[in-house]
């Protein structure tokens, strides 16, 4: 539990207040999104356009562990600092 | 007389488009495009000629005891250059506070017009509005970082976040692109767009809703009738505290967007 709450609440800076873990919040929640959106979508139009049914599941799944890659990426080492 | 009334009001129910489309006021054409001048853009132009004549008057002269009117003006630019500026993008920020400050200001007047009585529609729960805020503080956080780092380094950056094997960039550069170039100005548009419209239609509903039900011939109706209305006045307040939040929102978003573009440290 504290793994994923200290992460997003870890101040790396002394000056920033909720401000800045709310809108770390919304830059994560985007990067997620983003993150299935595009490569959900390219499996979408890989269905679509060979006839196939595997593209999107694949591509979903890939795009979620893209995002979270970068979600950890950037904001996990904040709390070793 | 009172018959018609009751009817002209019943018949408005449910809500629903047509509620967000007023016949334009004055209509014209330049080079073929046709622009509508309607209620709208009016109140907009009130909200920006008020909070124009707000800080005019604030600094007119400027006294080392501010008066009440630079007193108030002066807190509110502090509260977003301190609160805001400072805490998000740091000392750096300071110099977008005027931005940021008109931008919160405008936002607020915008949005609080949908319980102003009279008003009682906000100019930001047409989406062209929104739009129009996202795009300039679009162009203003991408513009930052292009004169920060050179055009090179800013989507270099962006697209290329450092510290991951090579071999992973087909999979993130392109939700890195879609994250920051495309996400966040849709969002910033969409998020406020989005609560005002869902606002002005929510209390559509219940303040005809008891309009209709009033209106009605069956008398458990027309009893009824008083819970719809005093939901309407409890969603209200409601919704007065959405619009003040939304454009907390927006606004520290565009802050913290600026400061990712100063930074830059992926």
């Amino acid at each position: 539990m504290c793994d994923i709450v200290c992460l997003a609440m870890a101040d790396d800076q002394s000056n920033r207040g909720p401000e800045w873990g709310m809108s770390t919040g919304w830059a994560i929640v985007g990067t997620l999104i983003s993150g299935m959106l595009v490569w959900g979508g390219i499996g979408w139009l890989i269905d679509w356009w060979f006839n196939v049914s595997f593209g999107l599941p694949i591509g979903l799944v890939l795009g979620a562990a893209g995002a979270i890659f970068l979600v950890v990426k950037r904001y996990a080492n904040l709390s070793s600092e | 007389m009172e018959k018609a009334v009751r009817v002209s009001l019943a018949a408005e129910f449910p809500p629903g488009l047509k509620d967000f489309d007023y016949a334009p006021l004055a209509d014209f054409h330049v080079f073929g495009v046709e622009f509508a001048i309607t209620k709208l853009t009016l109140l907009t132009w009130i909200a920006i000629a008020g909070i124009s004549i707000f800080f005019l008057l604030a600094v007119r002269k400027p006294q080392l005891v501010p008066g009440r009117m630079q007193w108030m003006g002066e807190s509110a630019y502090g509260f977003i250059r301190d609160g805001m500026a400072r805490q998000v993008i740091g000392e750096a920020g300071v110099r977008f506070a005027p931005y940021l400050t008109t931008l919160f200001l405008f936002i607020v007047a915008n949005n609080i017009y949908g319980v102003i009585p009279l008003a009682q529609i906000s100019p930001t729960a047409k989406i062209s509005l929104p739009v129009a805020l996202a795009l300039i503080s679009f162009v203003l956080f991408n513009w930052i970082g292009i004169r920060q780092h050179g055009a090179a380094t800013y989507f270099r950056n962006i697209l290329f976040p450092p510290g991951v094997p090579i071999w992973l960039y087909p999979l993130l550069t392109p939700i890195e692109f879609f994250s920051t170039l495309v996400v966040r100005p849709v969002t910033l548009a969409v998020r406020l767009f989005a609560n005002m419209f869902a606002g002005h239609l929510l209390l559509l509903v219940f303040i005809l809703g008891g309009a209709t039900l009033l209106a009605s011939d069956n008398f458990l109706f027309k009893g009824f009738s008083f819970f719809s209305f005093l939901l309407a006045i409890v969603l209200s307040l409601f919704e007065f505290a959405v619009q003040l939040v939304q454009a907390y929102v927006f606004t520290i978003l565009t802050a913290s967007y600026l400061q990712g573009a100063l930074a830059q440290q992926h």
